[in-house]
């Protein structure tokens, strides 16, 4: 059990620093917001899902995955928040625009 | 629309305490009949007012949709991140205009969401059941417009056989 939790945290850490890179290497904030949502996506999910097995079933666990549940709600909901005010404020994207 | 008052109440009060329970930890008389008291008192206030895209919110089959989207996701945080990790950046960012055949508020608000959430692609603005959506390179756009992800949502709602 704490194995697998160890390798979660791991592969969950390693999701989280291939975010920061992509924050840095990517050119405007449409595309910076694709490597943060590998973040929530990804690393917070496996850093989460290691820590609740790494405290065993009970009150804790539960705590934990309700964080989870509502990261997975919020996330979504700023990522789109931020991204629609960048478009309204006038940020043009570095894309053509398709059909 | 029209679901009732006081089950819509208890289904409040029900969320509410089940959320107090989960994050207080502590069981004795006074923290319980304290936060019952809240979650009803907060449901109480909240019921009824607004106009929720969750009624009739198929609550149930989300349990069947939720490993299939963790699934997509996951495939598409490797893809994301095969991106990044590539020094030539072969990145091809566009704004794809789609158009929804959902009719559900609820269902749009789902649709919306699961495309923010997995990587790639983010809901930009929506406008009815109009949805500008950035694609972060060819692949990711594509997965969008095969519309795979709004017939898993249409079934669950059971669109698209003419009722509604």
């Amino acid at each position: 059990m704490v194995v697998i939790a160890i390798a979660l945290i791991l592969i969950g850490l390693f999701f989280l620093v291939v975010a920061a890179v992509g924050m840095v290497r990517l050119p405007d904030v449409f595309t910076r917001s694709h490597a943060v949502s590998l973040t929530d996506s990804l690393g917070a999910f496996c850093v989460l899902v290691g820590l609740s097995l790494y405290q065993g079933f009970g009150i804790n666990m539960l705590k934990i995955l309700v964080v989870l549940a509502l990261l997975f709600l919020l996330n979504p909901v700023i990522a789109h928040a931020t991204i629609r005010a960048a478009y309204r404020a006038g940020v043009k994207p570095q894309a053509e625009e398709d059909q | 629309m029209k679901s009732s008052f006081p089950k819509q109440f208890i289904a409040n009060t029900l969320a509410l305490f089940s959320v107090w329970l989960i994050l207080s930890g502590r069981y004795d008389v006074s923290h319980v009949v304290l936060g019952f008291l809240v979650s009803c008192g907060v449901a109480w206030l909240n019921t009824g007012y607004s106009h929720s895209p969750f009624h009739d919110f198929p609550w149930g089959r989300l349990v069947l949709y939720g490993p299939w989207l963790l699934l997509r996701i996951v495939e598409s945080s490797l893809h994301v991140t095969k991106l990044i990790l590539n020094p030539a950046l072969p990145i091809e960012p566009k704004l794809l205009t789609y158009r929804s055949h959902l009719k559900h508020q609820g269902a749009i608000v789902l649709l919306g969401n699961s495309i923010t959430l997995t990587p790639g692609t983010i809901t930009v603005e929506v406008e009815g059941n109009q949805l500008m959506v950035h694609a972060i390179d060819k692949a990711s756009g594509e997965d969008l417009t095969s519309g795979r992800m709004e017939q898993k949502i249409a079934g669950m709602f059971q669109e698209g056989k003419g009722h509604e």
